[in-house]
Protein backbone atom coordinates (compact mmCIF):
# COMPACT_ATOMS: atom_id res chain seq x y z
CA UNK A 1 0.00 0.00 0.00
CA UNK A 2 2.85 2.32 1.08
CA UNK A 3 4.40 1.20 -2.43
CA UNK A 4 1.74 2.21 -4.12
CA UNK A 5 1.00 5.50 -2.60
CA UNK A 6 4.93 6.56 -4.33
CA UNK A 7 3.00 5.59 -7.86
CA UNK A 8 0.02 7.28 -7.39
CA UNK A 9 1.15 10.52 -5.56
CA UNK A 10 2.73 11.31 -9.50
CA UNK A 11 -0.33 11.38 -11.02
CA UNK A 12 -2.86 13.52 -8.61
CA UNK A 13 -1.19 15.05 -5.48
CA UNK A 14 2.41 15.48 -6.90
CA UNK A 15 1.68 15.98 -10.74
CA UNK A 16 4.72 17.71 -12.21
CA UNK A 17 3.29 19.65 -13.96
CA UNK A 18 -0.57 20.87 -12.47
CA UNK A 19 0.78 20.76 -9.17
CA UNK A 20 4.52 21.11 -8.87
CA UNK A 21 4.63 23.44 -11.90
CA UNK A 22 7.57 21.70 -13.27
CA UNK A 23 8.66 20.78 -16.94
CA UNK A 24 6.41 23.37 -18.73
CA UNK A 25 8.44 23.58 -21.54
CA UNK A 26 7.90 20.40 -23.62
CA UNK A 27 4.56 19.91 -22.36
CA UNK A 28 3.77 23.35 -24.33
CA UNK A 29 5.74 22.07 -27.28
CA UNK A 30 4.96 18.78 -27.90
CA UNK A 31 1.05 18.46 -27.26
CA UNK A 32 -0.04 19.81 -30.63
CA UNK A 33 -0.32 15.85 -31.37
CA UNK A 34 -1.70 12.70 -29.21
CA UNK A 35 1.18 10.75 -30.82
CA UNK A 36 3.78 13.11 -30.23
CA UNK A 37 2.84 13.44 -26.90
CA UNK A 38 2.77 10.03 -26.16
CA UNK A 39 6.14 9.08 -27.40
CA UNK A 40 7.34 12.29 -25.76
CA UNK A 41 5.77 11.22 -22.67
CA UNK A 42 7.43 7.98 -23.19
CA UNK A 43 11.03 9.01 -23.39
CA UNK A 44 10.92 11.10 -20.61
CA UNK A 45 9.48 8.04 -18.65
CA UNK A 46 12.54 6.12 -19.07
CA UNK A 47 14.95 8.68 -19.14
CA UNK A 48 13.33 9.71 -15.23
CA UNK A 49 13.16 6.22 -13.99
CA UNK A 50 16.61 5.12 -15.37
CA UNK A 51 17.91 8.40 -13.89
CA UNK A 52 16.48 7.78 -10.27
CA UNK A 53 18.03 4.19 -10.40
CA UNK A 54 20.74 5.21 -10.96
CA UNK A 55 21.29 8.00 -9.03
CA UNK A 56 19.77 6.17 -5.77
CA UNK A 57 22.61 3.55 -6.38
CA UNK A 58 25.32 6.40 -6.08
CA UNK A 59 23.46 8.11 -3.87
CA UNK A 60 25.75 7.18 -0.74
CA UNK A 61 29.46 7.51 -2.57
CA UNK A 62 28.96 11.08 -4.47
CA UNK A 63 29.88 13.92 -2.39
CA UNK A 64 27.06 16.09 -1.52
CA UNK A 65 28.90 19.63 -3.46
CA UNK A 66 29.41 18.11 -6.50
CA UNK A 67 25.86 16.23 -7.18
CA UNK A 68 24.49 18.23 -9.72
CA UNK A 69 27.16 17.68 -12.55
CA UNK A 70 27.31 14.05 -11.74
CA UNK A 71 22.99 13.73 -11.86
CA UNK A 72 22.82 16.15 -15.11
CA UNK A 73 25.58 13.59 -16.41
CA UNK A 74 23.84 10.65 -15.83
CA UNK A 75 20.45 12.29 -17.48
CA UNK A 76 22.22 13.65 -20.45
CA UNK A 77 23.66 10.19 -21.34
CA UNK A 78 19.81 8.56 -21.10
CA UNK A 79 18.95 10.89 -23.06
CA UNK A 80 21.64 10.33 -25.47
CA UNK A 81 20.59 6.48 -25.46
CA UNK A 82 17.10 7.42 -26.15
CA UNK A 83 17.80 10.21 -29.33
CA UNK A 84 20.47 7.46 -30.84
CA UNK A 85 17.75 4.85 -30.35
CA UNK A 86 14.89 6.60 -32.08
CA UNK A 87 17.07 8.36 -34.81
CA UNK A 88 17.97 4.33 -35.87
CA UNK A 89 14.79 2.19 -35.20
CA UNK A 90 11.89 5.47 -34.87
CA UNK A 91 13.32 7.58 -37.67
CA UNK A 92 9.90 9.38 -38.32
CA UNK A 93 8.70 9.85 -34.52
CA UNK A 94 12.42 11.62 -33.98
CA UNK A 95 11.80 14.23 -36.72
CA UNK A 96 8.72 14.87 -35.53
CA UNK A 97 9.62 15.53 -32.19
CA UNK A 98 12.81 17.39 -33.45
CA UNK A 99 14.35 18.99 -30.77
CA UNK A 100 12.82 18.61 -27.78
CA UNK A 101 14.32 14.62 -27.19
CA UNK A 102 17.69 16.70 -26.95
CA UNK A 103 15.80 18.97 -24.55
CA UNK A 104 14.42 16.38 -22.18
CA UNK A 105 18.03 16.91 -20.61
CA UNK A 106 16.92 20.22 -19.15
CA UNK A 107 13.54 18.59 -17.81
CA UNK A 108 13.22 20.06 -14.40
CA UNK A 109 10.96 17.19 -13.87
CA UNK A 110 13.97 14.95 -13.86
CA UNK A 111 16.66 17.03 -12.19
CA UNK A 112 13.81 17.59 -9.51
CA UNK A 113 13.49 13.80 -8.74
CA UNK A 114 17.00 13.00 -8.63
CA UNK A 115 17.40 15.68 -6.20
CA UNK A 116 14.38 15.76 -3.82
CA UNK A 117 13.57 12.21 -4.14
CA UNK A 118 15.99 9.57 -5.60
CA UNK A 119 19.17 11.04 -3.76
CA UNK A 120 17.41 10.36 -0.42
CA UNK A 121 15.48 7.41 -1.19
CA UNK A 122 15.86 3.31 -1.77
CA UNK A 123 16.49 2.18 -5.30
CA UNK A 124 12.56 0.40 -5.65
CA UNK A 125 10.90 3.49 -4.46
CA UNK A 126 12.90 5.67 -6.89
CA UNK A 127 11.82 3.57 -9.66
CA UNK A 128 8.37 3.42 -8.19
CA UNK A 129 8.42 7.65 -7.94
CA UNK A 130 9.94 7.74 -11.80
CA UNK A 131 7.23 5.30 -12.93
CA UNK A 132 4.21 7.68 -10.89
CA UNK A 133 5.65 10.98 -12.23
CA UNK A 134 6.13 9.51 -15.88
CA UNK A 135 2.65 9.15 -15.43
CA UNK A 136 1.34 12.14 -14.02
CA UNK A 137 3.56 13.58 -16.67
CA UNK A 138 1.79 11.37 -19.40
CA UNK A 139 -1.51 11.53 -18.76
CA UNK A 140 -1.29 15.43 -18.23
CA UNK A 141 0.32 15.48 -21.64
CA UNK A 142 -2.14 13.15 -23.72
CA UNK A 143 -5.30 15.38 -21.75
CA UNK A 144 -3.12 18.86 -23.30
CA UNK A 145 -2.80 17.11 -26.93
CA UNK A 146 -6.37 15.38 -26.67
CA UNK A 147 -7.83 18.95 -26.68
CA UNK A 148 -5.64 20.87 -28.61
CA UNK A 149 -5.26 17.98 -31.66
CA UNK A 150 -9.44 17.48 -31.65
CA UNK A 151 -10.14 21.29 -31.84
CA UNK A 152 -6.93 22.77 -33.44
CA UNK A 153 -6.91 20.54 -36.12
CA UNK A 154 -9.92 18.05 -36.11
CA UNK A 155 -7.79 15.51 -36.05
CA UNK A 156 -7.21 12.32 -33.39
CA UNK A 157 -4.01 10.30 -33.88
CA UNK A 158 -3.55 11.88 -36.97
CA UNK A 159 -7.07 10.85 -38.48
CA UNK A 160 -9.73 13.37 -39.67
CA UNK A 161 -12.55 13.71 -36.91
CA UNK A 162 -15.25 15.68 -39.13
CA UNK A 163 -14.68 15.77 -42.56
CA UNK A 164 -14.78 19.29 -44.18
CA UNK A 165 -15.05 21.06 -40.47
CA UNK A 166 -12.35 23.94 -40.08
CA UNK A 167 -10.30 23.59 -37.06
CA UNK A 168 -9.78 26.72 -34.85
CA UNK A 169 -6.35 26.75 -35.34
CA UNK A 170 -5.58 28.81 -32.33
CA UNK A 171 -5.78 25.62 -30.32
CA UNK A 172 -2.44 24.18 -32.28
CA UNK A 173 -0.07 27.64 -31.71
CA UNK A 174 1.25 28.49 -28.60
CA UNK A 175 -2.10 30.47 -26.81
CA UNK A 176 -4.06 27.09 -27.46
CA UNK A 177 -1.58 25.42 -25.38
CA UNK A 178 -1.91 28.29 -22.41
CA UNK A 179 -5.17 27.93 -22.79
CA UNK A 180 -5.63 24.41 -21.94
CA UNK A 181 -2.99 24.55 -19.43
CA UNK A 182 -4.31 27.47 -17.40
CA UNK A 183 -7.98 25.23 -17.74
CA UNK A 184 -6.78 22.00 -16.36
CA UNK A 185 -4.91 23.93 -13.36
CA UNK A 186 -7.99 25.62 -12.79
CA UNK A 187 -10.40 22.22 -12.79
CA UNK A 188 -7.76 20.98 -10.97
CA UNK A 189 -7.33 23.19 -8.12
CA UNK A 190 -11.44 23.22 -7.73
CA UNK A 191 -11.74 19.49 -7.56
CA UNK A 192 -8.87 19.64 -4.42
CA UNK A 193 -10.77 22.66 -2.93
CA UNK A 194 -14.04 20.84 -2.75
CA UNK A 195 -11.95 17.85 -1.75
CA UNK A 196 -11.13 19.92 1.36
CA UNK A 197 -14.40 20.90 1.63
CA UNK B 1 42.57 18.10 0.06
CA UNK B 2 41.82 14.62 0.30
CA UNK B 3 38.00 15.70 -0.50
CA UNK B 4 38.86 17.58 -3.51
CA UNK B 5 40.58 14.40 -4.87
CA UNK B 6 37.79 12.06 -3.78
CA UNK B 7 35.64 14.44 -5.53
CA UNK B 8 37.87 14.26 -8.99
CA UNK B 9 37.82 10.61 -9.01
CA UNK B 10 34.44 10.10 -8.72
CA UNK B 11 33.33 12.90 -11.35
CA UNK B 12 36.21 11.23 -13.55
CA UNK B 13 34.62 7.68 -12.67
CA UNK B 14 31.84 8.28 -13.54
CA UNK B 15 32.15 10.46 -16.82
CA UNK B 16 34.14 7.61 -18.01
CA UNK B 17 31.18 5.28 -17.68
CA UNK B 18 28.88 7.22 -19.05
CA UNK B 19 31.22 7.86 -22.49
CA UNK B 20 32.40 3.90 -22.46
CA UNK B 21 28.64 3.41 -22.61
CA UNK B 22 27.31 5.73 -24.91
CA UNK B 23 30.38 4.99 -27.07
CA UNK B 24 29.01 1.63 -27.37
CA UNK B 25 25.10 2.43 -27.67
CA UNK B 26 26.56 4.42 -30.65
CA UNK B 27 28.08 1.66 -31.92
CA UNK B 28 25.32 -0.41 -31.94
CA UNK B 29 22.60 2.43 -33.39
CA UNK B 30 25.40 4.27 -36.13
CA UNK B 31 24.94 1.15 -39.08
CA UNK B 32 20.93 1.88 -38.40
CA UNK B 33 21.27 5.53 -38.67
CA UNK B 34 23.48 5.67 -41.68
CA UNK B 35 21.21 2.98 -43.39
CA UNK B 36 17.80 4.77 -42.67
CA UNK B 37 19.43 8.49 -44.28
CA UNK B 38 20.74 6.53 -47.30
CA UNK B 39 17.46 5.08 -47.93
CA UNK B 40 15.73 8.17 -47.33
CA UNK B 41 18.29 9.77 -50.02
CA UNK B 42 17.96 7.04 -52.25
CA UNK B 43 13.84 7.37 -51.85
CA UNK B 44 14.19 11.29 -52.19
CA UNK B 45 15.83 10.55 -55.03
CA UNK B 46 13.74 8.42 -56.82
CA UNK B 47 11.05 11.32 -55.55
CA UNK B 48 12.52 14.40 -56.72
CA UNK B 49 13.85 12.63 -59.99
CA UNK B 50 10.39 10.57 -60.85
CA UNK B 51 11.25 8.66 -64.12
CA UNK B 52 14.82 9.64 -64.21
CA UNK B 53 18.13 7.68 -64.27
CA UNK B 54 21.07 8.76 -62.46
CA UNK B 55 24.33 9.44 -63.79
CA UNK B 56 26.09 10.88 -62.35
CA UNK B 57 26.68 12.61 -58.66
CA UNK B 58 28.73 16.01 -58.61
CA UNK B 59 30.03 18.13 -55.48
CA UNK B 60 31.13 21.43 -56.51
CA UNK B 61 32.89 23.86 -53.56
CA UNK B 62 31.17 27.11 -52.94
CA UNK B 63 31.79 30.16 -50.29
CA UNK B 64 28.78 28.35 -48.31
CA UNK B 65 30.11 24.99 -47.91
CA UNK B 66 29.83 21.99 -50.67
CA UNK B 67 26.97 21.49 -53.23
CA UNK B 68 25.97 18.33 -53.60
CA UNK B 69 24.17 17.51 -56.79
CA UNK B 70 22.75 14.89 -59.07
CA UNK B 71 22.20 14.78 -63.29
CA UNK B 72 19.56 12.37 -64.04
CA UNK B 73 18.57 11.76 -67.97
CA UNK B 74 14.99 10.24 -69.13
CA UNK B 75 14.77 9.36 -72.69
CA UNK B 76 11.95 11.51 -74.44
CA UNK B 77 10.41 9.97 -78.02
CA UNK B 78 14.20 11.20 -79.87
CA UNK B 79 15.66 13.24 -77.00
CA UNK B 80 17.00 12.89 -74.04
CA UNK B 81 15.57 14.75 -71.34
CA UNK B 82 18.05 16.31 -68.38
CA UNK B 83 17.16 16.47 -64.66
CA UNK B 84 18.67 17.84 -61.79
CA UNK B 85 18.59 17.46 -58.17
CA UNK B 86 20.37 19.21 -55.61
CA UNK B 87 20.55 19.69 -51.83
CA UNK B 88 20.10 22.97 -49.91
CA UNK B 89 19.99 24.31 -46.81
CA UNK B 90 19.10 27.53 -44.70
CA UNK B 91 18.46 28.31 -41.21
CA UNK B 92 14.62 27.95 -40.57
CA UNK B 93 12.90 28.89 -37.17
CA UNK B 94 14.80 26.75 -34.77
CA UNK B 95 17.77 25.11 -36.67
CA UNK B 96 18.55 24.35 -40.39
CA UNK B 97 16.02 22.66 -42.77
CA UNK B 98 17.75 20.74 -45.46
CA UNK B 99 15.65 19.35 -48.50
CA UNK B 100 16.29 18.25 -51.94
CA UNK B 101 14.56 19.82 -54.90
CA UNK B 102 14.59 18.34 -57.97
CA UNK B 103 14.20 20.37 -61.23
CA UNK B 104 13.41 19.64 -65.46
CA UNK B 105 15.64 21.46 -68.01
CA UNK B 106 13.43 24.33 -67.83
CA UNK B 107 13.95 24.48 -64.27
CA UNK B 108 10.44 23.74 -63.29
CA UNK B 109 10.01 21.60 -60.17
CA UNK B 110 9.51 18.18 -60.37
CA UNK B 111 9.54 17.44 -56.61
CA UNK B 112 11.18 18.63 -53.35
CA UNK B 113 11.33 16.43 -50.14
CA UNK B 114 12.49 17.91 -46.62
CA UNK B 115 15.61 15.87 -45.75
CA UNK B 116 16.03 17.12 -42.03
CA UNK B 117 14.24 20.13 -40.09
CA UNK B 118 13.94 20.19 -36.35
CA UNK B 119 11.05 22.76 -36.61
CA UNK B 120 8.67 23.17 -33.74
CA UNK B 121 5.96 19.89 -33.59
CA UNK B 122 2.67 20.88 -34.91
CA UNK B 123 3.66 23.90 -36.30
CA UNK B 124 6.92 24.24 -38.96
CA UNK B 125 7.35 20.54 -38.24
CA UNK B 126 3.96 19.94 -40.12
CA UNK B 127 6.21 20.51 -43.46
CA UNK B 128 6.73 16.91 -43.27
CA UNK B 129 3.29 15.82 -42.65
CA UNK B 130 1.17 13.70 -44.81
CA UNK B 131 -2.45 14.44 -45.26
CA UNK B 132 -4.93 11.70 -44.21
CA UNK B 133 -8.06 10.86 -46.05
CA UNK B 134 -9.25 8.52 -43.34
CA UNK B 135 -11.40 10.03 -40.49
CA UNK B 136 -10.85 8.40 -36.90
CA UNK B 137 -14.23 7.08 -37.43
CA UNK B 138 -13.55 5.18 -40.64
CA UNK B 139 -10.23 4.52 -37.95
CA UNK B 140 -12.36 2.97 -35.41
CA UNK B 141 -15.03 0.67 -37.33
CA UNK B 142 -12.27 -0.53 -39.66
CA UNK B 143 -13.18 1.23 -42.25
CA UNK B 144 -9.83 1.99 -43.52
CA UNK B 145 -9.14 2.21 -47.40
CA UNK B 146 -5.67 1.21 -47.11
CA UNK B 147 -4.70 3.63 -50.24
CA UNK B 148 -1.36 4.39 -50.67
CA UNK B 149 -0.10 7.16 -48.41
CA UNK B 150 -0.33 10.50 -49.04
CA UNK B 151 2.84 12.61 -50.06
CA UNK B 152 3.70 15.38 -48.18
CA UNK B 153 0.48 17.87 -49.04
CA UNK B 154 3.35 20.96 -47.94
CA UNK B 155 6.51 19.86 -50.26
CA UNK B 156 4.10 18.78 -53.10
CA UNK B 157 2.98 22.29 -53.38
CA UNK B 158 6.53 23.10 -55.16
CA UNK B 159 5.62 20.24 -58.04
CA UNK B 160 5.06 22.31 -61.35
CA UNK B 161 6.16 25.83 -60.06
CA UNK B 162 8.94 27.21 -62.18
CA UNK B 163 11.97 27.40 -59.97
CA UNK B 164 13.73 30.34 -62.28
CA UNK B 165 11.64 32.54 -61.03
CA UNK B 166 10.34 34.23 -57.69
CA UNK B 167 7.75 31.74 -55.72
CA UNK B 168 5.51 33.63 -53.76
CA UNK B 169 3.69 32.56 -50.29
CA UNK B 170 0.26 33.31 -50.16
CA UNK B 171 -2.09 32.56 -46.71
CA UNK B 172 -4.55 30.17 -48.03
CA UNK B 173 -4.14 27.47 -44.90
CA UNK B 174 -3.71 24.14 -45.94
CA UNK B 175 -3.34 22.89 -49.12
CA UNK B 176 -5.96 21.48 -50.92
CA UNK B 177 -6.40 19.88 -54.18
CA UNK B 178 -8.94 22.99 -55.28
CA UNK B 179 -6.05 25.40 -54.68
CA UNK B 180 -3.96 23.79 -57.38
CA UNK B 181 -4.31 26.02 -60.59
CA UNK B 182 -4.07 29.03 -58.74
CA UNK B 183 -0.86 28.15 -57.07
CA UNK B 184 0.75 27.08 -60.36
CA UNK B 185 -0.77 30.24 -62.15
CA UNK B 186 0.57 32.69 -59.76
CA UNK B 187 3.84 30.70 -59.25
CA UNK B 188 3.00 30.43 -54.98
CA UNK B 189 2.53 28.08 -52.62
CA UNK B 190 -0.24 28.01 -49.22
CA UNK B 191 2.43 28.64 -46.46
CA UNK B 192 1.43 26.29 -43.10
CA UNK B 193 -0.65 28.26 -40.61
CA UNK B 194 1.40 29.52 -37.83
CA UNK B 195 4.54 28.42 -39.40
CA UNK B 196 5.23 31.62 -42.30
CA UNK B 197 9.00 31.33 -41.19
CA UNK B 198 9.82 27.81 -41.93
CA UNK B 199 7.44 27.62 -45.53
CA UNK B 200 9.87 31.06 -46.09
CA UNK B 201 12.69 29.43 -45.21
CA UNK B 202 12.11 26.26 -48.12
CA UNK B 203 11.20 29.02 -50.34
CA UNK B 204 14.76 30.61 -49.81
CA UNK B 205 16.94 27.50 -49.65
CA UNK B 206 15.23 26.56 -53.34
CA UNK B 207 16.24 30.05 -54.84
CA UNK B 208 19.42 29.88 -53.25
CA UNK B 209 20.26 26.18 -54.27
CA UNK B 210 19.07 27.56 -58.20
CA UNK B 211 21.85 30.14 -57.85
CA UNK B 212 24.14 27.68 -57.40
CA UNK B 213 23.25 25.02 -59.79
CA UNK B 214 22.56 27.70 -62.42
CA UNK B 215 26.24 28.31 -62.24
CA UNK B 216 27.40 25.47 -62.82
CA UNK B 217 25.09 23.77 -65.38
CA UNK B 218 22.92 25.95 -68.29
CA UNK B 219 19.60 25.03 -68.13
CA UNK B 220 17.47 25.79 -71.31
CA UNK B 221 15.29 28.89 -71.18
CA UNK B 222 12.33 28.55 -72.92
CA UNK B 223 12.81 29.32 -77.02
CA UNK B 224 16.74 29.95 -76.56
CA UNK B 225 19.54 27.48 -77.68
CA UNK B 226 21.20 25.38 -75.30
CA UNK B 227 24.19 26.15 -74.08
CA UNK B 228 27.34 23.81 -73.91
Amino acid sequence: MDYLKEVIKGLWERNPILVLGIGLCPTLAVTTSVSNALWMALATTFVLICSNVLVSVIRNIVPSHIRIPIFITIIASFVIIVELTLKAFQPDVYQALGIFIPLIVVNCIILGRAEEFASRNSIFRSILDGLGMGLGFGGTLFILAFFRETLGANKLFGYTLIPGMKPATIMIIAPGAFFTLGLMLWAMNALKSRKRG
Amino acid sequence: MSNIVKSTLIMALITFVASMALSHINKITLPDIQRQEREKQESALKTVLPGYTITEKKTADTPDGPFTYWIGEKQREETVARGYAFITEKSGYSGPVRSMVGIDEQGTVLGIVILQQTETPGLGARCIERASMETFLDYILGRTTRVAPQPPWFQSQFTGLDATKKITILKRGDWTPGLRDELIEKNAISAITGATITSRTVRDSIATGMEKLTALVTLIKTEEEEGE
